[in-house]
């Protein structure tokens, strides 16, 4: 059997060239102009065939391969080297591919193999290009080893933007990390809460609407909203007429989704109060949008 | 004198100037004077993203919008939070704004859309009108909840709704009648692929020091700078655009959209034909085929890789297509009015002819399209719920995660 190292360059090798402009395009331009005086471009196809062949290979090899793969990434890119480049394409095709296949099993070992490559020694680079193929692959599998980068300052981003893609068993590690991420990474695992419209970290959430960061301030008040936490609405509303600027518009904006949440669940005299509320406290002419929008919701309620 | 402006509101403010200018030499402008127009019909204006796009964007707000502010993230070396801005939401914290123009990359077309709308202006935003289809649901429920109004930069079918041909098609479409819809509609070459590419060998440089690379990246990650990636040619690359469909797309099919009454819906079937596509670059496809629930087929062909579609034919919906009965009715249906432009749309507070639930169907194209060339098989869309149908991975570039702090 040919050797793994030698099977994975051979392969690679299939993948196409970056052209002369650096595009997977292979636009050729020629010497001679055409009749309108304007230089010929002719595009060397890009050959499909060959390279769904060359990473239907690779899938035979399954979890090694995709070790194998991640080992020849160089993030970011640095030098002349193309090796990189098509080991890059070739991880996500090998990605698209195992996506195709009946049943989840082939997905699943290349997400966990993804998955297995993270926290490691691999470069931040590397780690990061992990993250946004378990963004597109991976599911529940993966959810644990992505809540042990939520305080990575450099990683904390990808994995949360991870998480609330994968969605199934995402808020166990967000909420598990809330008590402890700083800075960058607290908002990120705040928003990531938010984005999940987790009904169980309402009580976080609205400790969070008293933080000294504006942005995580907002990013609370827009998660409560979003999981339609009618127990938050007197600390939400207390927080947007207390506000001023950037964060009064957001947070205004926090109540009125609260309130549509609430009527879709049927609980319209919640939603009332809060758009009641909106109506009778923004009486500044700049305010008027704010207090006919809330007017022409009552009315619809 | 500003600070004073701000707090006061527009027409507060201009009441005062005028109390004062009454004591003296009074110029024409103020007066609204023959070809001026007077300041009671004036707005505060703002341009959001001051490229190649930006000059034409605003001059679509209308003659009768002032320049108040221009916000770029390549204004680091100039901003001064009084006319030029780095950090759009302080612009729209102003309260003489009333209406804004978004000339950014299309990552940003959504987030400042719906922020505008929340500090109440209204807004004329460069297409593509998103970057993913659930952005373009969180801009019609803002422009809903809040009232204001929304026109997407594409006018093709201010121009379509002119033509008699079109308008008896649409009509024909919006009638009902039409049982089992033969109508196919190729968009042959046009859509730029080679052209909006990325490059994906691209080292990483240092930032320049006028641009603010983090705001930049906005909602997308933020990856390692390279000039190629801003300014024009950021269009190549999945976190900013879609490539030429995304760029060339919407102005090609949104008059096309609205001549097949398809303003609120979107296909149910879509599927492509292309390499695999690069996780970060657009690159080169060859055909997509888009079909909706009533058989009408849409099919952009971009000419630029592989063999041409070759499945269906062009093919025009006409009255043929009806039993005489329901011809005539048709026929004795009313024509649709004509689109209010942005100006007048802003006035009467009617919806424009580009409104949010129609540029965001017509967003959601050019996204299915997308999405079918990166993903590479085909895929079945509901167009009531807006997700793919057993589809996880088409769904998740449906709706893709932002960057904290941004969010809709």
């Amino acid at each position: 059997m040919e050797p793994r190292e030698e099977l994975l360059k051979r392969l690679v090798a299939e993948m196409p060239d970056p052209d002369e402009r650096g595009m997977y395009c292979h636009i050729v331009v020629k010497d001679e102009k055409g009749p309108d005086g304007k230089r010929q471009f002719e595009t060397k196809p890009i050959d499909k065939d060959k390279i769904e062949k060359a990473v239907a290979e690779l899938q035979k090899r399954g979890p090694e391969a995709v070790v194998g793969l991640v080992g020849m990434l160089v993030e970011p890119l640095e030098g002349d080297d193309v090796q990189p480049i098509k080991a890059k394409y070739a991880l996500h095709v090998l990605g698209l591919c195992a996506s195709k296949m009946t049943g989840d099993d082939a997905r699943r070992d290349y997400a966990l193999a993804l998955a297995s490559q993270l926290g490691g020694e691999r470069s931040k680079g590397a780690q990061r290009y992990i993250l946004q193929e378990l963004q597109a692959f991976g599911r529940k599998e993966v959810v644990a080893t992505l809540g042990k980068l939520l305080t990575d300052a450099d990683l904390c981003d990808a994995a949360a933007m991870a998480l609330v893609a994968i969605r199934d068993g995402a808020v166990d590690p967000l909420r598990a990390a809330l008590g402890h991420a700083k800075g960058a990474c607290r908002l990120a695992v705040v928003q990531a809460l938010g984005a999940l419209a987790d009904a169980g970290s309402a009580e976080a959430l609205q400790k969070a609407l008293g933080d000294t960061d504006r942005e995580v301030r907002i990013a609370a008040g827009w998660g409560l909203a979003n999981s339609g936490a009618d127990a938050a609405a007197g600390a939400l509303t207390k927080a947007a007429d207390a506000a001023e600027g950037w964060e009064r518009i957001q947070m205004t904006k926090a109540c009125m989704l609260l309130s549509e949440r609430l009527v879709a669940r049927g609980k319209k005299d919640e939603a009332k109060a809060i758009y009641t509320h909106l109506r009778d406290t923004r009486k500044d002419p700049s305010e008027s949008y704010v207090r006919e929008a809330a007017e022409k919701a009552l009315a619809a309620t | 004198m500003t600070e004073q402006r701000l707090k006061m509101g527009r027409r507060a403010f201009l009441k005062t100037s005028a109390a004062v200018a009454a004591f003296t030499i009074v110029p024409r402008h103020v007066l609204g004077g023959e070809g001026e127009i007077p300041p009671s019909e004036t707005l505060g204006g703002a341009l959001i993203g001051c490229g190649g796009r930006g000059g034409g964007t605003f001059g679509e707000l209308g003659k009768n919008v002032r320049q108040l502010a221009m916000c770029d993230v390549r204004f680091v070396d100039k901003a001064d939070n009084n006319l030029f801005y780095t950090d759009f939401r302080r612009v729209l914290e102003r309260k003489d704004i009333d209406v804004v123009a978004i000339a950014t990359p299309p990552h940003w077309h959504a987030l400042i859309s719906i922020a505008a709308m929340e500090a109440g202006k209204d807004v004329l935003c460069e297409k593509p009108m998103t970057r993913f289809i659930a952005e373009g649901r969180a801009v019609v429920d803002a422009e809903r909840r809040y009232n204001r109004i929304f026109q997407v930069g594409t006018f093709g079918r201010y121009g379509a709704i002119k033509s008699d041909r079109s308008r008896l098609t649409h009509k024909i479409m919006r009638s009902g009648l039409l049982k089992n819809c033969q109508g196919v509609h190729i968009a042959k070459g046009g859509l730029k692929v080679a052209m909006w590419s990325g490059i994906v060998k691209a080292p990483p440089q240092p930032v320049p020091a006028n641009l603010d690379w983090d705001m930049y990246c906005g909602p997308s990650p933020l990856r390692p700078y390279h000039p190629h990636r801003h300014g024009g040619t950021h269009r190549g690359y999945w976190d900013y655009e879609g490539g030429g469909l995304a760029d060339m797309g919407q102005h090609h099919f949104d008059p096309i959209q609205w001549i097949y009454g398809k303003d609120d819906t979107s296909p149910v079937a879509i599927e492509a034909y292309a390499p695999p596509a690069h996780p970060e670059c657009t690159a080169m496809w060859g055909w997509v085929e888009l079909t909706y629930a009533d058989g009408l087929t849409f099919v952009m062909d971009s000419r630029e890789w592989g063999e041409p579609y070759s499945r269906k034919k062009d093919r025009d919906v006409g009255l043929e297509d009806l039993a005489e009965e329901d011809q005539k009715k048709v026929q004795e249906t009313p024509d649709p009015e004509p689109f209010p432009t942005f100006p007048e749309a802003v006035k009467t507070r009617q919806k424009p002819g580009g409104h949010a639930e129609a540029a965001h169907r017509c967003a959601t194209l050019l996204h299915l399209a997308n999405i079918a060339i990166r993903i590479g098989r085909k895929l079945r869309y509901d167009p009531v719920k807006e997700q793919f149908i057993g589809d996880e991975e088409a769904n998740r570039l449906a709706y893709l995660p932002m960057r904290a702090p941004w969010h809709l």
